[in-house]
């Protein structure tokens, strides 16, 4: 059993790395083609996020909302439900943390917390409402949470436009918060480390959404596999026959988990307005959208290794920053990089189709003929 | 009183021809939509076809100055991006949705970089000399009259839009292969069984939804504007798809839906002048997709079980429903 475990999982890890590997050989493949200084770009691209402690924040303030985002797509997707539905969550996540953050005058050591909590609230009951349609109505989700994006967005805009920016402003956006409405720095103040926490200051923007964000791994990993709800969740997504069989509620199953995703699109959302912009701009969540799902795809929707695709997807990310600052790439670049990547990751027929290809070339050379050796297709074909 | 402006802006004929004007790059792609969807392969990715058919239909023209060129190039260079999300999907057993995600972030980032590459500018490519499809202008309609406002100056893809409206219910519903497409996707076991190559079908409905998706991409950059801007579709491809379910799964129904997403945005604009915020306009289509989809379900729904009920009734044995 566990071997089997070992092996499958080990597998998939192949799986990704080789994808990574020839995802990015293809990206040096044209940044030969383009760059007059290709190993100079690449080399951006590839360490720049390490070289300064401003990119470092960079990095880890992007990975904190992608991870975020990816435990948010994880709980949808392990139920099998396609809810593209998290920007709208996050969004909305975004204006109430903000709007909190704004007006509500109370201590920072209350006033955060409301936010983050508002923050939670809207991506549940924003996320409630795919979920009833879904569960209740068999509505199409991801026709609908792709609407309510829009609509999501709409709101924000408007309210943004029309009742939070400052009447003499010259763009669209709020006033920058107060330190009170802000996320304090990750940094405790430890007396003989002052220096560096200054400098962490100064620098990045790194939040306490960093301990939020690893507090928030492990409670979606105890939802998923220690709870009836994840187990109810996890049946619904292996076979929702079986589970209606078998006795569990699955249409409340499936309001629930499209709610609790938008917990946590929530929280990047509120991540995005009081840790990293500190104030609400327009398209707050431009790029962002569907991030999430790649990150918890190249984690196999397994909460404990989303943290770590995560870092890994914010590292490409802002690597490409660094990399268009200082050379002539453009750090669109990454974009094309990382569609390879879910191309080859999700693509189940790839792997057995070599594996199949290896041994028919075995069986050739030792001398069988190939009908028989071809004879075995890949398994399970519909 | 400033409601009577807006009143008057709508009946108004150029505002009638700019509705018309702004619905061709929706009705385009989601007839695209549509045809994919009822072969069971939702497109996601049509937002991304029409990124690369647009940026790829200025650039071919801009070098070879010449239009149709322009146009054939974006056409094929659609329908073979198209034809990825066959592969990896129906060959490569590819989630089609993650598949259609990673085509549009693939072209969202392409069609940037290659315009980077080629102007040295991201934001568009005015510096490329890229050309136009022509408009129609008709000789007895006087440019004073209603008609002749609402009639004249239209480019050809608005035309296009109209008439393969009518060409794609024909196809579906009049010739074999439209109907094994939508067989297909009713359920694909059944008609796997009676012979029909699943398979081959959808790969053409794949590859249709990409001609229409190139077709709507080609329309915003060589007619609705004359140039590539980054991230020009903002999001009408998934618009598209939303109109597919709005107009209830029907060519007509699309096209009409595709409309009404088009006076929601002109109005929107109209709006400038009243104190109503252009979000609240804007929003309608997307709360309207949404009744709409509950409404296809909730009919769908009963329609089912009036099937099942038949079955039971007409015959002894028990047999699974098709599924769901």
């Amino acid at each position: 059993m566990k071997k089997v475990l070992g092996s499958s999982a080990f597998r998939e890890l192949l799986r990704v790395m080789i994808a990574i590997i020839v995802a990015l050989t293809l990206g040096f493949i044209i940044t030969v083609l383009v760059s007059d200084d290709p190993i100079g770009a690449y080399k951006a691209f590839l360490f720049g996020p390490l070289s300064k402690i401003n990119r470092f924040g960079d990095w880890i303030e992007e990975s904190i909302t992608l991870i975020f985002l990816g435990l948010a797509v994880a709980l949808v997707f392990k139920a099998e439900l396609f809810s593209l539905g998290q920007e709208g969550q996050m969004v909305l996540g975004a204006l109430v943390a903000g709007a909190i953050a704004l007006y509500v005058p109370v201590p920072v050591y209350i006033r955060v917390p409301l936010a983050i909590l508002g923050a939670m609230l809207i991506g549940f009951l924003w996320g409630l409402i795919p979920g009833y349609l879904k569960a209740y109505l068999n509505a199409n989700e991801i026709v609908s949470t792709l609407m309510l994006n829009f609509v999501a967005l709409k709101i924000y805009e408007w309210l943004l436009t029309y009742n939070i920016k400052p009447e003499d402003a010259g763009y669209t956006a709020s006033e920058t918060f107060s330190a009170e409405g802000t996320m304090p720095t990750f940094f405790p103040p430890i007396p003989f480390l002052g220096e560096l926490r200054t400098l962490f200051m100064n620098q990045t923007n790194i939040s306490i959404a960093l301990y939020l964000v690893i507090i928030a791994t492990f409670v979606v990993y105890y939802l998923m596999y220690r709870t009836p709800f994840g187990y109810e969740l996890r049946m619904v997504g292996a076979n929702i026959k079986f589970a209606r069989y078998g006795g569990v509620n699955t249409k409340r199953t499936i309001v629930l988990a499209m709610a609790v995703s938008g917990i946590f699109a929530g929280l990047a959302g509120a991540h995005l307005a009081s840790g990293i912009h500190r104030k609400l701009i327009l398209n707050i969540t431009f790029g962002l959208g569907f991030e999430g799902i790649v990150v918890s795809i190249l984690a196999r929707n397994n909460p404990l290794l989303i943290p770590f695709t995560g870092l890994a997807y914010g590292y490409l990310r802002a690597g490409a920053n660094v990399m268009e600052r200082s050379s002539d790439m453009s750090r669109e670049m990454v974009l094309v990089i990382q569609a390879i990547i879910i191309l080859l990751v999700t693509a189940e027929r790839i792997m057995p189709i070599i594996q199949e290809r290896i041994r028919v070339r075995r069986a050739q050379q030792s001398g069988v003929p190939p009908a028989e050796a071809d004879a075995p297709r890949i398994e399970g074909g519909d | 009183m400033p409601f009577e402006v807006v009143l008057q802006g709508i009946l108004s004929p150029l505002f009638i021809a700019s509705i018309l004007r702004i619905s061709t790059p929706i009705i385009l792609p989601a007839l695209g939509g549509l045809i994919s969807d009822l072969a069971g392969v939702i497109n996601i990715a049509l937002e991304g076809i029409m990124l690369v058919a647009a940026f790829t239909g200025v650039v071919v023209s801009a070098y070879t100055q010449n239009v149709w060129i322009g146009v054939l190039a974006g056409i094929v260079i659609g329908m073979l991006y198209s034809l990825i999300l066959a592969l990896f999907h129906l060959y490569l057993a590819t989630d089609i949705i993650l598949a259609g995600i990673a085509l549009n972030i693939m072209a969202q980032g392409g069609t940037i970089f290659l315009l980077f590459i080629l102007t040295g500018d991201k934001g568009n490519s005015s510096t490329l000399a890229s050309g136009a499809v022509p408009t129609i202008t008709y000789p007895f309609l006087s440019s004073g009259s209603w008609l002749g406002q609402v009639f004249n100056g239209h480019n050809i893809f608005t035309y296009l839009a109209f008439l393969f409206t009518w060409l794609v219910s024909v196809f579906l519903y009049k010739t074999p292969l439209g109907a094994h497409l939508r067989a297909v996707g009713e359920n694909p076991v059944a008609a796997e069984t009676v012979g029909i190559n699943v398979k081959r079908t959808q790969t053409i409905a794949i590859a249709l939804s990409g001609f229409f998706a190139s077709l709507g991409g080609l329309s915003l950059s060589m007619a609705y504007l004359t140039l590539f801007q980054n991230a020009m579709t903002a999001g009408r491809g998934f618009i598209a798809l939303a109109a597919v379910f709005l107009g209830g799964r029907t060519p007509w129904g699309t096209t009409l839906a595709a409309i009404i997403f088009g006076f929601a945005d002109g109005l929107a604009n109209q709006l400038g002048s009243l104190a109503i915020p252009p979000q609240w306009v804007q929003m309608i289509p997307y709360v309207a997709t949404v009744i709409a989809l509950v409404a296809y379900s909730i009919r769908r729904q009963a329609k089912q079980r009036e099937r099942l009920r038949r079955f039971q009734e007409g015959e002894v044995k028990g047999a699974e429903a098709g599924s769901d």
